[in-house]
């Protein structure tokens, strides 16, 4: 019961990182726009490529390499409460909509998947991703704290670089104690059980 | 030696490495793996409000009494998951009682009722749809025209407004009731002021409290704010401290608060309080000057007509006569359950005379609060002899449960069952709605609108916090659309489509009349305030009416023969109410200890007479009915008295409730004309049956034996600012050193070792380090802690059968000891709450073999739940016995659903053979340390409160950083009387108590 599952909701405090480091919905057409193909072009893919590529197949065949890769779509747009909770944040299918309400799709494999989320929308029915990182009940990770030391460009230091990845995979067990400790080691950081236990 | 190893066929390495395997291979399987299929599922449209990982708070207000205390309702990823008091709010200032806390097992109870439920065909109970159960209640109102009764225990506000109009408008009558209303109270006002009112009590000015019988710590009117008062009065302040004695034949918790307990013959109380103001008449010449008239009646009531009417020596009744007279203000309290004889009404108008002629009245009683009590038990007894006459037809009850709170013995239940039509509002199958045709179950007052008048000046808003558990109504949203239904005039008295459109409309009123522009911003500044709060009143002006001068101290009749049976209410289950939250259920009785049962309180000396021992079980006769429980023997009760708390023995009412325990009303007389039921009024015999039933509590030895756990101070000696052991010396009790030289020069080297230690790794930081400050002169053992700790760290109750083996899990506790009691010795009780003391050379933490019991940076013995491999090693080490066990899967067992959306995220839910303990709720503290951390600053004095504290209307308990000097835990810990329990054990514990502070011979 610890973490839900069910998230993604707009803060007050939220909106106020949006305003300032995201792009906004135009910014992100021009952006889509402007792309130069250049070394982080994502490549093309179908859905029935999804199942040859590392990490669990999603309902939404979903391009964080696109998004974040290409687009260059900061993490905190859609992860929206990660510099301010706990809790990273899943965006709501609001968030999604807010783009793809205007963006159907470059070519008809995309445009495949972006109906998906269209329809869903539509039957106000939420998609249910598969979660890939879950960490023990036992563990608390302040997603916020990190952000704030490592900066909003952390999150690959233990989510490997998502922004490649057209279908994201763990690349870090996060439940693996050694994992934290040993950056923890190398920053001289906390090391205290209880940091984390209890 | 590697060598050798290696032939080893199995040693103990390789047996945990295989071990190890095999459980991580147990553990991808069942949980802890990332493989398990789990779904991230997303909102569709953001809630403005939640944050996801951060809690959401919502002002609102506690509907388990009509206290009416303000709620701060924590809430995550939109569930409510602990209750704490509204700071702003003047009724409870921040704080709030364990009752108030276990509403939420309310909210989550599995027992609540899915849906309303109607007779079928053949007249059994079963669901119906909510259109089908308005539809049924319109027409069984409509066609019981002006034979409508509503029977309501909501306090005054607009839903009880409400009752009365909807009552008005399909024609009818109201009848307000809750058990212990304050009947004998509102008589007295009545006859002695001629106001018709309940009185407000001002604790904290008081400098002399007498109660007669008004348990005013535990159910008795507002107990928060009056504990607030009391703590204000009698929390010792390094100058003095109000002194209170209590009158009453049982020392109750309120009573064991008391400096002074007298144990005046059951319905003799009258004639002490009319001595007391014949006393204050006869030495003071600043009464008010119509007091003179009352010369004559007092006059009578000297030292030895009260000292033989009441059994008391002539010198106690002088002193407390001398002693009353010379305090101004003085309070004096009467018409709790502890002295509703037949003659209460005519103690609570000599109580009024003492506080009139002791020129109290305006200074610690006020009138003119609005306060009122209701139509009470007189009413309940007229609408009785309505239905037996046949003049109602349609009974809905709303928010009370009559057929459980009323004496078997009476006829009400009878005269229901010539009612054609019955419908209740309850959210359980309670005897009421058992006894019904429709229930319409209500929603809890988390998930509704809704607002109360405590009292003039507090404007109290109930909201919900989240979405209904079961998708249920809300009273007074059936009462519309009844209403609607009936059509005509009724229809047209009530426009509001809902009940919260209805409740905005009244406010809309209100924000009219305080000139605000804007409605939107004035409903949104109060439901963010929890409501509006204006200055308190000015105090109406009191006159002494006619009836002042005609007070009787006549013996009361009391029905039977045999001891006097003196039935009081629980403070955990109240009016039986909180009998089905087990919280409640587990939280120890504040006096005797006792979890999940019914007990007989009984004195030592009647007990030796009798022969009998505790958990013998005793059948009691009365002439109304028999009832049969476990003997508690408490040296605390008079010896003609057997006492026995209310609130259990449920017929209905759930899983928790039904059938635990015995309801002491059943030996009851229900027949009575004054108005209100005494409950004093039966004398019993005791009959043994030979049979024996273990007492599930969890006292351990009810007496220190000098083990200093719980220290006291004399009054004068506190006054002088000496230390425990100066007062010790003083006394001429010269104590024996804490450690002689040796150990001494032992101990120092240990330290210094230690200290030297703390110079590498983590310790070497600059952390805080935590301490607590519990001062024992203000905390009065409410246990309001205790359920307040449960809730934030998810601990499960154990029940009963587990208690009997010493198994509960309560990281905060409070430890009761008897003192005196013998050898002519007055009995006094001493209070401590018990929480791990976080020691700083703690023994628990070199004898876990897993280092899951450590010490932190930042000074707390932390326990690692998932390195714990259950050795309990250190819980035998442990000398205050805090570290806990969890022998089963207690929460899998205990959080059944919906009870686990009540856990609280922040805080690992333990699993079965872990050591459990209390670490300052660390997870408040990191969660402080992670704001502050993200602001870029220190974590501040105050920043981090603990569940307990926070709890507190004592304000006992002090938290927060030792290191810092200026904080006021460090403040607090420098005063004399702190002492360490068990110092000479050398654990140096975080925990400092200041020593009780209690009036001697000598003060």
């Amino acid at each position: 019961m610890r973490k839900l599952l069910v998230a993604g909701v707009a803060a007050v405090m939220a909106v106020g990182a949006i305003a300032l480091t995201m792009p906004s919905l135009t910014t992100a057409q021009n952006q889509a726009k402007k792309a130069e193909p250049d070394s982080v072009v994502a490549p093309r893919l179908t859905a029935a490529d999804s199942s040859n590529l590392k990490g669990p197949k999603q309902p939404i065949f979903f391009r964080h390499d696109i998004h974040a890769g290409q687009y260059k779509i900061q993490c905190q747009y859609c992860h929206y409460t990660v510099a301010a909770s706990s809790e990273p944040g899943v965006p709501s299918l609001q968030t999604c909509m807010g783009c793809h309400l205007a963006i159907g799709g470059a070519d008809s494999t995309h445009r495949v998947e972006i109906k998906k989320l269209r329809d869903a929308w539509k039957e106000k029915r939420p998609v249910e991703w598969v979660r890939i990182h879950t960490l023990a009940k036992h563990a608390h990770f302040p997603h916020m704290r990190h952000i704030k030391s490592l900066g909003p460009n952390a999150c690959a230091t233990c989510h490997g670089d998502v922004a490649r990845m057209p279908q994201v995979f763990k690349v870090n067990n996060v439940n693996n104690m050694g994992f934290c400790i040993s950056c923890h080691v190398e920053r001289k950081v906390n090391r205290d059980c209880t940091a984390c236990h209890y | 030696m590697p060598d050798e190893m290696k032939h080893e066929p199995l040693d103990r390495r390789r047996f945990l490495k295989v071990v190890g395997v095999a459980g991580a291979g147990t553990a991808a399987l069942t949980g802890c793996s990332t493989d398990k299929v789990e779904k991230l599922i997303p909102y569709l449209v953001q809630s403005a409000d939640q944050v996801p990982g951060i809690p959401t708070i919502y002002a609102s207000t506690c509907t388990e009494c009509a206290a009416g205390c303000g709620l701060h309702v924590r809430t995550r990823e939109a569930r409510a998951i602990k209750l704490e008091g509204n700071p702003q709010h003047p009724v409870n200032a921040g704080t709030l009682c364990a009752r108030g806390q276990a509403s939420l097992q309310g909210l989550y109870n599995p027992d609540r009722l899915t849906g309303p439920m109607g007779r079928n065909g053949v007249g059994k109970m079963s669901e119906v749809l909510w259109n089908e159960a308005i539809d049924q209640l319109a027409a069984a109102v409509k066609q019981a025209g002006s034979k409508v009764a509503v029977v309501t225990g909501t306090p005054a506000g607009t839903m009880s407004d409400l009752i009365d109009q909807w009552t008005a408008a399909v024609g009818g009558r109201v009848i307000r009731y809750q058990a212990f209303d304050h009947g004998p109270v509102q008589l007295a006002a009545k006859k002695v002021f001629g106001v018709d009112e309940l009185p407000h009590h001002d604790f904290g000015a008081a400098k002399y409290i007498v109660s007669f019988g008004a348990d005013f710590l535990e159910t008795w009117h507002g107990p928060i704010e009056n504990q607030r008062g009391f703590a204000a009065a009698h929390g010792f302040d390094g100058k003095g401290m109000a002194k209170f004695v209590y009158v009453g034949t049982r020392m109750s918790l309120t009573g064991m608060n008391a400096d002074q307990w007298v144990s005046a013959a059951s319905g003799s109380e009258t004639s002490l309080a009319l001595g007391l103001a014949n006393a204050v008449l006869a030495s003071r010449s600043d009464a008010p000057a119509d007091a003179a008239q009352l010369k004559g009646m007092l006059a009578a009531y000297t030292v030895e007509k009260v000292a033989q009417d009441t059994g008391l020596s002539a010198d106690v009744v002088r002193t407390l006569c001398a002693e009353f007279a010379k305090a101004a203000p003085s309070l004096a309290v009467a018409g709790g359950i502890g002295a509703q004889h037949r003659g209460a009404a005519e103690l609570c108008a000599a109580v009024n005379v003492l506080n009139y002629v002791a020129g109290n009245v305006g200074k610690t009683v006020h009138f003119g609060f609005g306060m009122g009590s209701g139509s009470g038990y007189g009413a309940m007894l007229e609408l009785e002899r309505a239905m037996n006459a046949g003049e109602i037809d349609a009974v809905i009850f709303h928010d009370t449960n009559p057929l459980y709170t009323l004496p078997k013995s009476g006829g009400f239940r009878a005269a229901l069952a010539k009612v054609r039509f019955r419908a209740t509002t309850s959210m359980f199958w309670d005897e009421t709605a058992a006894a019904c045709d429709l229930v319409l179950p209500s929603l809890h007052s988390l998930e509704r609108w809704d607002d109360s008048r405590p009292r003039a000046g507090v404007h109290g808003l109930v909201q919900p916090v989240m979405e209904p558990v079961f998708k249920n109504m809300a009273a007074g949203d059936v009462l519309l659309q009844v209403a609607r239904k009936i059509g005509g005039a009724a229809g047209a008295a009530f426009t509001a489509p809902t009940y919260e459109a209805h409740l905005k409309g009244i406010w809309a009123g209100v924000a009219k009349a305080r000139g605000a522009a804007d409605f939107d911003t004035f409903w949104r500044g109060a439901l963010a305030n929890g409501g509006l709060y204006d200055a308190a009143p000015a105090p109406a002006t009191i006159k002494l009416a006619a009836g002042a001068g005609d007070i009787k101290s006549e013996k009361p009749a009391f029905d039977g023969e045999g001891l006097l049976f003196a039935p009081y209410p629980s403070s955990m289950y109240h009016d039986g109410r909180g009998a089905n939250r087990p919280w409640l259920l587990e939280n120890p009785d504040p006096v005797t200890r006792i979890t999940w049962q019914s007990w007989i309180e009984i004195n030592p000396e009647t007990a030796r007479e009798m022969d009998i021992r505790e958990g013998e079980i005793l059948r009691l006769n009365s002439p109304a009915g028999s009832i049969e429980a476990s003997v508690y023997v408490y040296p605390g009760i008079a010896r003609d008295v057997l006492a026995m708390p209310l609130g259990l023995g449920h017929t209905e009412y759930g899983r928790y409730a039904q059938g635990r325990g015995v309801n002491a009303l059943d030996l009851l007389s229900a027949k009575d004309g004054q108005g209100f039921l005494p409950y004093l009024s039966t004398r019993v015999k005791a009959e043994k049956t030979g049979r024996f039933r273990k007492v599930a509590k969890t006292e351990g030895n009810p007496r220190e034996l000098g083990r200093g756990i719980t220290e006291a101070i004399p009054l004068a000696a506190a006054v002088k600012g000496l230390t425990i052991q100066q007062a010790y010396q003083a006394a001429g009790k010269g104590e024996h050193e804490v450690n002689p030289e040796r150990e001494a020069e032992a101990i120092k080297g240990f330290r210094e070792g230690q200290l030297e230690e703390r110079r590498y790794g983590a310790y070497a930081l600059d952390n805080p380090q935590w301490g607590m400050v519990i001062d024992l002169a203000r905390c009065t053992g409410c246990s309001a802690c205790v359920t307040a700790c449960s809730a934030e760290n998810n601990i499960p109750w154990v029940g009963e059968e587990d208690i009997f083996r010493g198994r509960e899990l309560s990281w905060m506790r409070i430890e009761r000891y008897f003192e005196g009691g013998e050898d002519g010795e007055p009995i006094k009780a001493r209070v401590i709450p018990m929480l791990c003391q976080q020691c700083d050379a703690a023994p628990c933490e070199p004898v876990c073999p897993v280092y899951a019991a450590y010490h932190t940076a930042d000074g707390l013995n932390g326990q690692v739940y998932n390195r714990c491999v259950g050795t309990r090693y250190c819980a035998n080490n442990c000398p205050y016995k805090v570290r806990y066990y969890n022998w089963y899967a207690y929460a899998k067992r205990a959080f059944v659903e919906p009870l686990n959306l009540q856990l609280n995220p922040d805080v690992t839910v333990r699993a079965r053979g872990v050591m459990e303990k209390c670490t300052f709720c660390i997870q408040r503290i990191r969660g402080a340390q992670n704001t502050a951390r993200l602001e870029d600053r220190a974590v501040a004095d105050g920043d981090v409160v603990t569940a307990c504290a926070q709890a507190c209307a004592s304000g006992a308990i002090t938290f927060g950083n030792v290191k810092d000097p200026a904080s006021r835990v460090v403040q607090a810990a420098k005063n004399p009387r702190g002492y360490h329990v068990l110092e000479e054990l050398n654990t140096r514990p975080a925990v400092t108590y200041l020593a009780r502070v209690e009036y001697g011979s000598e003060a």
